[in-house]
């Protein structure tokens, strides 16, 4: 009787649990554990990213808030606050404004009376203190002027100050040179913040590179050992490159959490005055920025891990 | 028959100095073959050519069909799982055991090896070398001959057509010497090819096999088996 020859099922599903067993047993548990074993070594590098990714995140963060400040001062730049002599006459003031308004270099004029000027003072950092402090409103009524292009802000200065509607002893809120003297500044603050970040950076990767260095030549006979039994190089780098990204992603992970905790701090604290001083961070921009310091340690640890595996560790 | 191993005019130079100078050999599935000669002879240095630790000067080395001789270092993974190896320090994990041991040649050169499946082929390839018993035994419960007899069951365990032995009895007493070289003998009977280094002339004379000796590099002689006498080996020492 012939045989019936069945075609068996090829257990694909089961090759691939087995695979997957087996890479997530040499690669990640392996690296794990080795990892939790060399934590004496790997110490210092932990600490050194973490305080290179704190610093980074908090360096970012305050970028980020100079960034939206030069907005700002930009945006007050070519805002001219012409303030009006107290008691000046109505009709002065609407032949000023009328003046403004039809002036080409000229955008916008509004008004805004002295109520309307101490409640914007009261806004500012260290003016409710001096409104406080006298009985009377000492904020200016004013015309605001915003001129089309930051450089007319000194003509239209020049053309205000004699006007009998303005106030003689404090014509207007033109400061040359202001806007110039904060880019200057904003300029020097990210050039030292890059500088001193590089250095950083230099330091943990030089750090984790070398912890990585040590824990090659700690288990240099297993790793010997794993290369003469036919292991890929993938399986016997990987764990390596693996570890130095726990070690990043650890210090990404506690760094960001601090950066994501002092930004709320700071928000909770002084709600008024850091708005003031840091414009634009919110609770969305610290989480995004804790994520950034978060990814940028798994990149940086796995990266520094995998340029010592190449450099110390022989095919 | 295809040799399993060939060196054709294989020179390998450290600087100046030639460690192994045009040597040429073969060897067929099922041989066993001694590797003889002084200290500085070049006999790890030819082992090291077959494992692909380095690469001729000159010359081609093929293991299995594969050119070990011009094999990039992102290969060489592919080479030495054909080739199993076993040295006189025995290199084993100490923190595995000794099943383990044998079950993580077999996983890390195939991925696709289940743990059921890995253990079952480790505990077959332990009770052939006799530690069937000692399966969950660390690397420092057991003695040296033990030990060594793990890491030949680590070697063949996943049935490589060439087996290497780089001085396997230099740290084993002579009647655990020749139990290896019983093991060796029966690994080459089931058709594996066993090339062993040895400085050991009691056995390389009485097992009277293929010898192969190295004089300063050069390949001096290759006595075919059968033909090793005593004092023929007494004087090329």
């Amino acid at each position: 009787m012939a045989g019936v020859v069945v075609k068996g099922r090829f257990p694909r599903r089961r090759i691939i649990r087995v695979v997957a067993t087996n890479v997530f047993r040499y690669l990640f548990r392996g690296a794990a554990r080795n990892w939790l074993r060399n934590i004496g070594s790997t110490a210092p590098a932990l600490s050194s990213m973490t305080l290179l990714l704190l610093l980074s995140g908090l360096v970012g963060m305050v970028g980020f808030a100079l960034h939206n400040l030069e907005q700002v001062q930009s945006a007050q730049a070519s805002l001219l606050h012409v303030y009006l002599r107290d008691g000046a006459p109505p009709a002065d003031v609407g032949a000023l404004w009328a003046r403004l308004a039809k002036d080409p270099r000229v955008a916008t004029v509004s008004y805004v009376s002295k109520d309307e000027a101490l409640a914007r003072a009261q806004g500012t950092p260290g003016l409710p203190q001096l409104a406080a402090a006298t009985d009377s409103n000492p904020f200016p009524a004013s015309l605001d002027v915003r001129v089309k292009n930051i450089s007319d802000v000194a003509a239209i200065d020049r053309l205000v100050r004699s006007d009998i509607a303005v106030d003689a002893a404090d014509p207007t809120s033109y400061d040359k040179g202001a806007y110039q003297r904060i880019q200057a500044v904003l300029f020097g603050f990210a050039v030292a913040g890059f500088a001193f970040l590089a250095l950083l950076g230099f330091v943990a990767v030089t750090v984790t590179m070398n912890s990585i260095r040590a824990a090659i030549h700690s288990r240099r006979d297993e790793v010997t050992i794993m290369q003469l039994v036919g292991a890929p190089r993938w399986m016997v780098r990987g764990p390596f490159v693996v570890e130095g990204a726990i070690t990043g992603a650890l210090s990404g992970a506690t760094a960001g959490l601090i950066t994501f905790g002092l930004a709320m701090l700071g928000m909770a604290e002084g709600s008024t005055t850091f708005a003031q001083f840091a414009p634009g961070i919110t609770v969305t921009v610290a989480a995004i920025a804790a994520a950034l310091v978060f990814a940028a340690g798994l990149g940086l640890g796995s990266g520094s891990s995998l340029v010592s595996v190449r450099r110390h560790l022989e095919s | 028959m295809r040799p399993i191993l060939e060196f054709t005019g294989v020179t390998r130079a450290y600087g100046p100095r030639l460690a192994l100078d045009d040597v040429h050999l073969a060897l067929e599935p099922g041989e066993l073959t001694f590797l003889v000669g002084p200290s500085g002879a070049g006999k790890t240095t030819l082992l090291k050519l077959i494992n692909r630790e380095i690469r001729p000067t000159r010359g081609e080395v093929w293991v299995d069909g594969l050119a070990a001789h011009k094999m990039k270092a992102s290969r060489v993974s592919e080479l030495r799982r054909r080739v199993g190896v076993v040295f006189q320090d025995y290199k084993l994990l100490p923190r595995l055991t000794a099943k383990e041991n044998v079950a993580l040649a077999l996983q890390v050169s195939d991925l696709r090896v289940s743990d059921e499946e890995a253990s079952e082929r480790a505990i077959d390839a332990l009770e052939a070398v006799g530690l069937g018993d000692r399966g969950g035994s660390f690397p420092r419960q057991l003695s040296g001959g033990q030990q060594q007899r793990v890491a030949v069951a680590r070697a063949v365990v996943a049935q490589p057509p060439l087996l290497i032995a780089d001085e396997p009895t230099g740290n084993l007493d002579m009647d655990t010497s020749w139990e290896m070289m019983d093991l060796f003998a029966d690994i080459a009977a089931f058709g594996t090819a066993v090339l062993i280094a040895t400085h050991n002339v009691e056995i390389v004379t009485r097992l009277q096999r293929r010898v192969l000796t190295l004089v300063e590099g050069r390949l001096v002689r290759d006595q075919p088996a059968g033909s090793t006498g005593r004092m023929a080996w007494l004087a090329l020492s």
